[in-house]
């Protein structure tokens, strides 16, 4: 029994309930930090909880341990991250979220600007993007393996599949959100054409556009393990199923720690284009 | 796990898809027994998971296999081609370290890349590799389909080959032996009455390819009839018992090819108290009892709907 989760535990449940007594500076760092180690403890007793003992034949009892723990997870991702491993797959991994991410941007995104502006368009397109949108990636790995092999390009395509229709859906909204008055005005003005989608649609769009490229790439980033499922021999969701195939599941726990520390870093870094002014305005809360 | 019968105890048998899910359920211990092929047992034993090896499935029953037209006529011919292996834990890789080294080749002269067993086929019919080797009805599915050559059929490779083992819990084993007897003992028999008729006319394996094909695996029993009698000794059920000079030569290549960190005594990660001596077994065994229509048509309700095929003939 780990007695640090026990005692973990109940000082961070503590802190949580004692939240609004917290100073504005520390409570930005010492809530997620309770929150986290409440998730820690709960995980760690979980594990204790699914131990067994093993009394065997000679009469020694073994201790049997079913799934790693929080400390064993630790141990794993510190060899990963020491031999350069973690390094190595986490620049595979980011670069096919890159790329395919990257192409279902350039062809989501003017597919639904023009879906959100045209209604013929939306007729034409949306069924079929809504149709395909709720198809799991995974069931997409034979066709990719057909049509693109075992190489990166099939794990590409399927990120892309992955996130183009999120990027078509959500920027078709953000256009079709658009407050008609911003639209009359400028006409009234004698903006049309092209000029006025450049100049009043794609920026009354943009921030709604972003938030939407946010959770695409999101889902892109949770793909990869399925989009690694191909025998491609590196990435964080090679690894994955390799260390599963290997029996180390101390390091499959500790990719997936990896996987969410680097999506945290993904979406702060998105993020940091809802600062642009060309963009802020349509935060009302920042 | 179990219900009583009269004739016996009657095991309940649950499909996987693959080994890393069967794997973890026999860790979490919601299964108490599996197959599984024999270096990924050695490896749980290894990794301190308490399993053994109780009995083996069969023998044989594995096939190389290269593209219909390729230009591969002999082992050799493999040297810097592509050939996918199911597991880096399964004995089709170490039998492919085996054979590199008795013909005298680098262990690095061809690319052995680890592909579903399910995958093997479509992987070679779309040339992503040069050819394959693993467990049936894989192999005698690219043979039926038409773009596939068997190479070498396991009995010229490494006769008595060993693919899959009887792996039970070592909980199971300590509290529930009589259980894993009678377990063992069921397998030893079919297995026997599987191959006692194979020479004269395996009626007994064409009842078996027709009910197993039908009610259990959504295979056709036409590829599981090939699988079982083309050539009758592609794969055989009897001689089970885990013998030590095969898995010591396994365990050493193991450890030699780095697929196992260390190596471990027989007795660590294998029980044979349980084989049963054959003449001793007897359970009695006439034919499987074939399915009714009905039987038929519910479990062909019951799997996916499949697009029609044309009526042969």
């Amino acid at each position: 029994m780990s007695t640090w989760a026990l005692v973990a535990a109940p000082l961070a449940v503590l802190l949580l309930l004692l939240a609004r007594r917290l100073p504005e500076g520390a409570s930005r760092w010492l809530l997620p930090a309770a929150t986290g180690l409440v998730a820690v403890s709960l995980w760690q007793l979980w594990c204790d909880w699914k131990s067994y003992d093993l009394t065997g034949g000679d009469g020694k009892v073994r201790r049997i341990q079913v799934f790693p723990g929080p400390l064993d997870t630790l141990a794993g991702m510190v060899k990963l991250a020491s031999d350069g491993q973690m390094l190595r797959h986490s620049v595979a991994s980011l670069y096919r979220v890159a790329a395919g991410f990257g192409l279902a941007c350039l062809v989501g995104v003017p597919l639904g600007l023009w879906a959100g502006w045209s209604t013929r368009a939306m007729q034409a397109l949306n069924p079929l993007v809504q149709a395909l949108r709720p198809i799991s990636p995974i069931a997409w790995i034979p066709v990719a393996i057909l049509w693109f092999g075992i190489k990166d390009a099939s794990a590409i395509f399927l990120i892309f599949v992955a996130s183009i229709f999120p990027v078509v859906t959500g920027t078709m909204t953000a256009v079709r959100a658009i407050p008609q008055v911003y639209v009359r005005s400028a006409q009234n003005f004698g903006v049309r054409g092209f000029e006025l989608f450049r100049r009043v649609v794609f920026p009354a769009a943009l921030p709604q556009i972003l938030t939407s490229l946010r959770i695409a790439l999101g889902i892109a980033w949770m793909v990869i393990v399925a989009a690694e499922m191909i025998a491609v021999d590196q990435g964080l969701g090679y690894q994955i199923m390799d260390a599963r195939n290997a029996n180390n599941y101390d390091l499959v726990t500790a990719s997936m720690v990896f996987i969410g520390l680097i999506g945290i870093g993904l979406d702060a870094a998105l993020r940091r284009f809802e600062r642009l002014d060309e963009v802020r305005w349509g935060y009302s809360k920042q | 796990m179990t219900q009583h019968s009269a004739s016996g105890t009657v095991f309940k048998a649950q499909k996987f898809t693959d080994f890393p899910s069967m794997k973890e359920a026999l860790i979490a211990r919601k299964i108490d027994a599996t197959f599984m092929i024999a270096p990924l047992a050695m490896k749980l034993a290894s990794d301190g998971v308490p399993v053994k090896i109780c009995y083996l499935g069969h023998r044989d029953g594995s096939a190389l296999v290269v593209g219909k037209d390729s230009p591969i006529r002999d082992f050799k011919d493999l040297a810097g081609k592509t050939v996918a292996i199911p597991s880096r834990f399964s004995n089709q890789n170490l039998l492919m370290q085996r054979m590199m080294k008795k013909n005298g080749m680098p262990i690095d002269s061809m690319v052995l890349k680890e592909v579903p067993p399910p995958e093997h086929p479509s992987a070679l019919a779309s040339k992503a590799v040069d050819a394959f080797i693993v467990g049936e009805p894989h192999p005698s599915k690219a043979e039926l389909e038409g773009y596939g050559r068997v190479l070498y059929l396991m009995k010229d490779l490494w006769p008595e080959f060993i693919s899959c083992v009887l792996v039970v819990r070592e909980e199971v084993i300590l509290q529930q032996r009589p259980l894993v007897q009678e377990l063992v003992d069921g397998i030893a028999a079919s297995g026997e009455w599987l191959d006692e008729d194979r020479e004269t006319g395996a009626q007994h394996r064409k009842d078996a390819a027709f009910v197993v094909g039908n009610m259990f695996y959504s295979q056709k029993p036409e590829l599981l009839e090939h699988v079982l009698t083309k050539p009758i000794d592609r794969v055989s059920y009897t001689n089970l018992m885990p013998p030590k000079e095969t898995f010591d030569e396994i365990m050493d290549l193991a450890v030699e090819t780095k697929v196992l960190p260390r190596r471990m005594e027989f007795a660590e990660y294998v029980d044979t108290s349980f084989a049963p001596d054959l003449l001793k077994v007897d359970v009695p065994f006439d034919r499987l009892p074939m399915p009714t229509e009905a039987q038929l048509a519910a479990t062909k309700a019951a799997s996916q709907p499949k697009p029609a095929e044309p009526a042969k003939k």
